[in-house]
């Protein structure tokens, strides 16, 4: 009785431990001719102009530091404290906060952000406060800040896509993506940090493919403790071990391995490496200063990463 | 899965290695399973609506920290996290482990599902959860709150919590009980609460109970791991609640007020607790079973050393009022010993009307996320009130390991009168998780 009782909670959590790697097989789900590449990635026009800064939506729809953000909800999902907020002008935002002041992992988030949407990735409107003025039923105080990323009405969210069953697997810009967060150290490829969005231009109604949440990064690589937005460790993690019959062999140790294990060629790297090698260094700057990094901490990251850009570029095919 | 206290250990080398083994299993375990992080408090969602204005601040420790323990508390934090929220009541909605509703006693792990969901923009709060111990102790209970009514100064709800507790240790009335009188009796119960919560201030609330007891059995021991020790009946058969065919039903009505100006409800470094109530029990059959009990408590932290050094002093007194033809039936004793007051003693060690308790506690920040502490421990149970003394010590020291505002696993050992006791706990000593508490606690527990 003793031994089915120790059982009892240890094979439930040998099982949760098993199931996250129980994936589908990645493949394609409809012919690239019916999911036009632009749902996930368009060529950068324009790219050596970019506002890094501000991102894709610019400044207008940024965040105002000195307003003051009136309390909707908390949070009650993932495992970062956040809440929504309204500002003055009625605009509705989803802040994730630092649950202690070394481990936030929202500047790091909106630092990909930027570098994402910069070289072509849809990216929904995101922005970083190091804190903020929050009014609750107990009056007005200052909080933590973090990412906030406002709720449009153009964009709205219809749910996650998968990473293993989408309509681009296989094409230069899925394989590109999954180089670029490779590439800095992105532990989180699970799928519900993919979000389909319906963005309504004046053009009509467009699907948007969109990974977002991806402030795990900029450390190491693990599962369950990747180090996140230390320059340190990102320096001295590796990143690509070698060429093994055609495919490229990253030092990646998060979620979901299978999705570049065996699957990334050398020409895929460095599709993806010549598209970050066209940032200039004030757009890399930009971008960490967005994420509210000092001036110090941004140049580690931003040598690291030329390093790593020149990795990737570095490779050959191997015969 | 929540671990419970591992014992009073005095002179027995057999137990010592039990508790070695299974403390190594533990270890084992939360490497496998992504750091058991566990709590004895329940997630609290009456303070969803508040916010606490900083996260917690990591203070260095006199050493440097080798990295693997930060990595370590990095993950149970999570696991933590998603089980009881955070510390400004960010409860998680969905699935989650039920780390806590279990009591003192049931053994060193427990664990069971839960379900919770935050409605109509967090003003109503839903929760159900059933857990099974070591000892095949086993809870259930079912909870609706109104979170946030009046600008989140009142809070209504009701609970319901069915308790089948296997071997709760009883070793008499009185100071002068002894060791070896050890007992232990089956517990089966259900309770039932309607609760009110008014906040005047974010720090302050009042809170008024009124809750139901569905006929208490008691009975031999029963469930898995059992420790050989007889039943209550056996030692201690001219027991009033023995008289009794059946036990009777109760209803309670509690009163009480509480000031929290903690800095961090499970790792206070800062601020205080300070609390004071009363709660009638009345029962059914116009037994000899009704009476009144108030309590007063006080928990106080001051910081040094820029916080690497931490003071606490905790002080604890209940008493219990009632009717010469009135008597307290022991599953309702005040009682004292065990992990959170005399560490170096059993736990339920003494049991009478009266109590106090005085603590104090240095904790030193030896690393960014592990603390040595010391402690001494004083307290007894009386009859009368005039009767009670300081006369019970304990003295120890202790490690403690957390993060965010959250002590993952506390270490003590201490020495008293009867001996060494050792303690391993996730959760700290002085977390106070009854201000938490819905429904009344049968046993008490200390």
């Amino acid at each position: 009785m003793g031994r089915r009782l120790f059982i009892f909670p240890v094979f439930p959590a040998l099982v949760a431990m098993y199931l996250p790697f129980c994936t589908s097989e990645v493949r394609l789900t409809t012919t690239p001719l019916d999911a036009p590449p632009a749902r996930l990635w368009e060529e950068p026009a324009n790219l050596a102009n970019r506002d890094l800064f501000n991102g894709p939506w610019g400044p207008a729809l940024a965040p105002d530091p000195t307003d003051r953000y009136s309390l909707v909800q908390r949070k009650h999902t993932g495992v970062n404290p956040g809440l929504t907020v309204r500002d003055s002008k009625g605009r509705e935002w989803s802040v994730k906060q630092p649950f202690e002041a070394s481990a936030n992992e929202a500047p790091v988030e909106v630092v990909m952000s930027r570098v994402l949407s910069a070289v072509g990735y849809h990216q929904p409107p995101v922005y970083y406060l190091p804190r903020f003025t929050l009014v609750d039923d107990w009056g007005s105080h200052v909080e933590p800040g973090g990412r906030f990323r406002l709720k449009i009405k153009a964009l709205k969210d219809r749910g996650e896509w998968s990473w293993q069953q989408n309509p681009f697997v296989g094409s230069e810009p899925y394989q590109g993506l999954l180089v670029i967060l490779m590439l800095f150290n992105s532990s989180d490829l699970k799928n519900n940090n993919n979000t389909l969005y319906e963005y309504r231009s004046v053009n009509g109604i467009e699907h948007w493919y969109v990974t977002r949440d991806v402030g795990t990064a900029l450390g190491t690589t693990g599962r369950f403790v990747p180090e996140k937005g230390r320059p340190g460790a990102f320096e001295r993690d590796p990143f690509i071990l070698g060429v093994r019959n055609g495919f490229v062999e990253f030092d990646y140790g998060g979620w979901h391995q299978e999705l570049v294990r065996g699957r990334i060629t050398p020409a895929d790297a460095r599709w993806a490496a010549d598209l970050l090698g066209r940032l200039s260094d004030r757009q890399w700057r930009d971008a960490f200063r967005a994420g509210g990094f000092s001036e110090p901490i941004a140049a580690r990251f931003v040598g690291a990463l030329r390093r790593r850009i020149d990795e990737a570029r570095s490779l050959e095919p191997q015969s | 899965m929540t671990p419970h206290s591992i014992g009073r250990l005095a002179s027995d080398p057999e137990g010592l290695r039990h508790v070695f083994a299974k403390t190594a299993l533990l270890a084992l375990l939360c490497g496998f399973t992504g750091g058991t992080a566990l709590a004895q408090a329940p997630a609290d969602p009456a303070t969803g609506g508040s916010s606490k204005t900083t996260p917690a601040a990591e203070t260095a420790g006199f050493f440097a920290e080798p990295r693997a323990i930060g990595r370590g508390v990095e993950l149970a934090r999570r696991v933590r996290f998603l089980a009881n929220g955070g510390e400004g009541g960010e409860v998680k909605n969905g699935l989650y482990p039920e780390l806590s509703n279990m009591v003192t006693g049931a053994g060193w792990i427990s664990g069971g599902p839960g379900y919770r969901q935050w409605l109509f923009g967090d003003r109503l709060f839903l929760d159900g959860s059933a857990a099974i111990s070591w000892r095949a102790y086993q809870t259930a209970q079912a909870r609706a709150e109104l979170t946030n009514l009046a600008r989140s100064r009142i809070a209504v709800g009701s609970q319901a919590m069915w308790q089948d507790l296997t071997q709760v240790t009883y070793f008499g009335e009185g100071q002068e009980s002894v060791e070896s009188d050890r007992s232990e009796y089956h517990l089966q119960a259900l309770n039932v609460v309607g609760y009110a919560i008014f906040r005047p201030r974010r720090s302050l609330s009042v809170n008024g109970r009124l809750g139901w007891i569905s006929q208490p059995t008691v009975s031999s021991p029963t469930g898995t791991f059992k420790r050989g020790n007889p039943s209550t009946q056996e030692v201690f058969p001219e027991d009033p609640v023995f008289a009794q065919s059946q036990q009777p039903s109760y209803h309670y009505y509690e009163l009480s007020a509480a000031l929290d100006t903690r800095d961090q409800r499970n790792r206070a470094t800062r601020g205080g607790l300070y609390r004071a109530g009363w709660v009638g029990y009345s029962a059914h059959d116009d037994g000899p079973f009704s009476f009144g009990r108030s309590e007063v408590e006080a928990a106080h932290f001051v910081p040094l050393a820029g916080s690497r050094v931490v003071l606490a002093a905790h002080g604890w007194l209940v008493a219990t009022t009632l009717r010469d033809d009135q008597t307290v039936p022991f599953y309702f004793l005040p009682s004292l010993g065990g992990n959170n007051t005399l560490r170096s003693y059993n736990d339920y060690r003494f049991h009478d009307r009266n109590l106090l308790l005085a603590s104090v506690e240095a904790r030193v920040a030896l690393f960014t996320h592990v603390d040595g502490a010391g402690f001494v421990d004083a307290g007894n149970v009386a009859h009368r009130l005039g009767e009670l003394n300081l006369d019970r010590t304990s003295i120890g020291v202790g490690l403690r390991v957390h993060r965010s505002g959250t002590t993952f696993a506390r270490f003590d050992v201490a020495h008293g009168n009867e001996g060494w006791g050792f303690v391993f706990r996730m959760h700290d000593s002085l977390q106070l998780a009854r201000v938490a508490r819905r429904t009344a606690a049968v046993p008490f527990v200390p």
